[in-house]
């Protein structure tokens, strides 16, 4: 769990005496479904005895966690290595893993779980600490020079392109499979995601989407309401379905007061900088409806030519529905990127709308410079009343929705250097099974970790609150993230070699685009898919067409 | 002299000497030095076949040859002291500095251009590939590269006037004011700063749109919505402004410097003779400042070539590139795309461009500074 969100939810009652009391609660839970369901519900009763244990180290509201207990989480979760490793098997097996030191997370969780690890099997792990404004230089270089110095390594799946397309990871054995359940993953972690042509790499550990932040307050304000009655405003006064009511939502606030702050009221909030290529997500947040079809995989590539589809209609719409309401927006907004509008935008009081990952759900309610804890409601990304069939070049006149899943999430890959030497595979797959395993990934969730929940496991409300969690809360802030986790037309991320040069490079044409440099929205967009073309062959087009078709699952 | 001495004395130019060296030690010495030559060359070779895929045989990567080229420049200076004597210690003097530029500055800038006639993206499967003057041409071609030297023009002209600035403030603090050393430290404060951090304190902080104290007393002077990145013009002013803010004290602290080693008896003589203040400065501080002028123009006008920090942090180069400089675009090209051949191809362009400019600024400056003293 993000910190901000565990602060929250301590926040948010979990008092020390209702942590305890959920705590007995869920030992009753426990004890008494193990005692009536007999001999064969003894290992689920068992697992629920250890996800309930678990869940109290050191229990919510008793301060962060440290080392000693991540240790001793590690220690609980050990059944899984236990099972198909001898004590002491892996002694003089030494391995490396690469990670983030992010917040004092990431890696120093990892330490932690697998010191018990390391103790039971014998081998040793040496740590690679990276930041992350480090991380994508040193996994780029050391892919391009070969200098691949570890063995396993933290990763997001957008670099399984330039990973696992290029031969550098190792594939799952079938025994790891079991062991992590990937059954329980949420829908979009499914096949494709960690996969290459049908070979499986990566243990998820981690989810992310984007989802719809709004102000409540906006939609339950009378004056509003009539406002947009006697202005002919289509429909109910209530918070947006589809992006064409977020334009016309936000046209209309314009020129009203914030009932909260008092000042100017605003509409949707598009960043128009860019941020390091994490701009291009905000971009795809309004184009997905209208481009990714739920009959075609593909959306932002054809997928047999790699030709751009950023230049089409779906995506041109996307892009003239921002320069449309761009008057509406604060007065410095063509220089405010996704962070400004998130946290020094949305969360201070300006604009009514907005989309990110789930750090504004959390920080909405437990940042100190946040104003709209109370007023902010969540649900998946704005849908469309059209879609944009590639393969026909017509609109589809249908109601769509294609939450966009940005960045996807961390995952742990071994590297294929460790293939050699059969006793190391088995130990970094071992290791890298341990930090990914169901049990553990719970407590991951639960605490701060850096890591959001990712499993169908994870949603399992009851459990939050036995734990000593708050209900309501849980539900709000787990709820936008299911529903768009499993919906069955998710526009996943293409997981292409260089995928962040692709959003880089458009992020300063779109600053070209919004800065009124082009005659049209059409030759602005044209500008985005001759770049990359260019990337494309630079990159190698055909590989690039196997890649994606792979990252596609097709 | 006496006769013997003149014998003894080197024939020509300083530092040679008459060491009696047998030839054998002599051919010792060539030998020594040829034998580390070959030897750097053969691993050289050697290890270029290994990496090109010619030979089986090799080091894993190129680090060995460092050894190797560190051995050779070992044996080059036995070899000279065995070869040359007296003549051989005195050029061990300047042989490890000459070595260490060779292998610190001539070799990188040397393979900096040989990246940058190659196709290299880090993400792409084939690695390197050779391509000529490519990388050149598109950038000549690039809109984003020819849109930021032109912002840097821009930028390079407003040194002028951080000049005009600084030079008041020079003759401020260097004249008889209350609290003179307060103002002195208090005026370098801003140069103390790392850009990163002015960016977000006046940047994004005093000049913040809604709240920032700036934004407010410039509703307050009557300005609607001060927005001071939103259009292009008054986004490259701002930029200028905070950058000026950051280094003016540089500038500023150079010409104070110059004006207290300035000889007063000059000034005082041009008071006696009935100068104004405005003739005094005009016909004996500025000219007797020049050369102080041009140092710390030039100075200040190489810091700003590699202006970079602000604007990656304040505006990334945005509204729609109007505050681009060639380093924030490289760092673009460079970071956020791994395009290694092409982003190496802009800065070696920039960096002729920096050197030819430099090189004519100097010789015009020197020019200038004759003709009016």
């Amino acid at each position: 769990m993000k910190v901000a969100i565990y602060n929250q939810l301590v926040r948010a009652g979990a008092t020390r005496r209702e942590v305890l009391r959920g705590a007995a609660s869920v030992a009753a839970l426990a004890a008494t479904s193990g005692m009536g369901l007999g001999a064969l519900t003894r290992s689920a009763a068992a697992q629920a005895d250890l996800r309930a244990q678990i869940l109290q180290i050191p229990g919510v509201g008793k301060g962060s966690p440290t080392d000693a207990d991540w240790q001793k989480v590690g220690e609980l979760c050990l059944a899984g290595t236990k099972s198909n490793v001898q004590q002491g098997e892996f002694a003089g097996v030494e391995l490396t893993f690469m990670g983030l030191n992010n917040q004092n997370l990431h890696n120093f969780l990892f330490r932690g779980f697998l010191k018990p690890w390391e103790a039971y099997t014998g081998a040793k792990i040496n740590w690679i600490d990276l930041a992350q404004a480090d991380y994508n230089a040193r996994l780029q270089q050391s892919i391009a020079t070969g200098t691949v110095d570890f063995d396993v390594i933290e990763m997001g799946a957008p670099f399984e392109g330039d990973v696992c397309g290029k031969g550098l990871a190792s594939e799952m054995p079938d025994w790891v499979k079991q062991l992590i359940d990937m059954d329980d993953y949420v829908t979009y972690l499914k096949e494709p995601v960690g996969t290459w042509d049908g070979k499986t790499y990566r243990i998820s550990i981690d989810g992310d989407c984007h989802t719809f932040a709004y102000r409540k307050d906006y939609y339950e304000n009378a004056e509003f309401a009539a406002a947009w009655k006697d202005g002919g405003g289509e429909g109910e006064w209530a918070p947006p379905k589809t992006w064409a009511q977020v334009q016309a939502h936000s046209k209309f606030l314009k020129g009203k007061k914030d009932p909260l702050t008092g000042l100017d009221a605003h509409g949707f909030l598009d960043p128009l900088k860019g941020w390091g290529g994490f701009g291009f997500y905000f971009l795809e947040d309004r184009a997905a409806p209208y481009a990714k079809h739920p009959d075609d995989k593909a959306w932002l590539f054809d997928a047999d030519t790699m030709k751009p589809r950023v230049n089409n209609p779906a995506f041109v719409k996307a892009i003239q529905d921002v320069m449309d309401i761009m008057d509406t927006q604060p007065a410095d907004q063509i220089n405010a990127d996704p962070g400004t509008t998130a946290f020094q935008q949305f969360l201070a009081g300006t604009g009514g709308m907005l989309t990110w990952w789930g750090d504004v759900g959390s920080m909405a309610r437990t940042s100190d410079t946040s104003v709209v804890g109370d007023v902010v409601g969540f649900s998946i990304l704005p849908g469309a009343d059209e879609v944009y069939n590639s393969k026909t070049g017509a609109w589809d006149k249908t109601f769509n929705e294609a939450p966009n899943m940005a960045y996807i999430g961390w995952g742990v890959y071994v590297m294929s250097r460790v293939d050699s030497d059969e006793k190391r595979k088995k130990a970094a797959w071992s290791a890298a099974a341990h930090l990914g395993g169901k049990d553990l990934s719970l407590w991951m969730a639960a605490y701060p970790s850096g890591f959001q929940p990712y499993r169908n496991s994870h949603f399992d409300y009851a459990e939050w609150e036995q734990a000593g969690y708050d209900r309501a809360y849980i539900e709000d802030y787990l709820g936008s993230n299911a529903d768009s986790y499993n919906h069955p037309n998710a526009a996943i991320e293409p997981r292409i070699p260089g995928i962040f040069q692709y959003y880089s490079v458009a992020e300063d044409e779109l600053a070209k685009i919004y800065a009124g440099q082009y005659k049209s929205v059409q030759e602005g967009a044209d500008a985005i898919a001759a770049a990359w073309e260019k990337i494309t062959d630079q990159i190698g087009r055909d590989n690039q067409v196997k890649l994606y078709k792979a990252s596609l699952g097709m | 002299m006496s006769e013997q001495a003149q014998a003894a004395a080197p024939p020509s130019g300083l530092g040679a000497s008459f060491d009696f060296i047998p030839e054998r030690r002599r051919r010792s010495g060539r030998l020594l030095v040829a034998a580390a030559s070959l030897g750097l060359a053969g691993a050289i070779v050697f290890q270029f076949l290994h990496a090109t895929g010619r030979i089986p045989y090799g080091f894993s990567n190129w680090q060995p040859l460092i050894y190797v080229y560190i051995a050779w420049g070992v044996a080059l200076g036995a070899g000279q002291v065995l070869m040359r004597g007296e003549d051989g210690h005195r050029a061990l003097f300047v042989l490890p500095a000459v070595l260490f530029t060779l292998a610190l500055v001539v070799f990188p800038t040397l393979f900096g251009f040989y990246i940058a006639m190659s196709d290299w993206n880090l993400s792409s499967l084939t690695g390197q590939k050779f391509n000529g003057l490519d990388n050149f041409w598109q950038a000549l071609a690039d809109p984003f590269y020819r849109n930021a030297l032109a912002n840097m023009v821009l930028y390079v002209l407003a040194v002028l006037v951080e000049y005009v600035v600084a030079f008041a403030l020079a003759l401020l603090l260097n004249a008889q004011i209350r609290a003179r050393k307060f103002f002195r430290v208090v005026f370098l404060l801003p140069l103390m700063l790392s850009p990163v951090a002015v960016s977000w304190m006046v940047g994004k902080s005093l000049m913040e749109n809604r709240y920032g104290p700036i934004a407010s007393f410039a509703r307050w002077l009557g300005w609607d919505n001060p927005a001071f990145f939103t259009s292009p013009w008054i986004a490259k002013l701002s930029i200028m402004a905070m950058d000026a803010w950051t280094f003016i004290p540089f500038m500023m602290i150079m010409l104070l410097a110059g004006l207290q080693a300035m000889p007063r008896d000059v000034v005082e003589a041009a008071k006696v003779d009935g100068a104004t203040p405005w003739q005094g400065f005009w016909q004996v501080t500025f000219p007797l400042m020049l050369p102080v002028s041009v140092t710390a123009i030039v100075l200040r006008i190489i810091f700003k070539l590699k202006l970079a920090d602000i604007i990656i942090t304040v505006t990334l180069g945005g509204p729609g590139g109007a505050t681009d400089s060639v380093s924030s675009f490289i760092y673009r090209e460079y970071r956020d795309r791994s395009n290694v051949g092409y982003g190496t191809m802009l800065a070696m362009i920039y960096l002729v461009l920096i050197v030819v400019f430099v090189t004519l600024l100097l010789k015009l400056a020197k020019r200038f500074v004759r003709s009016v003293t």
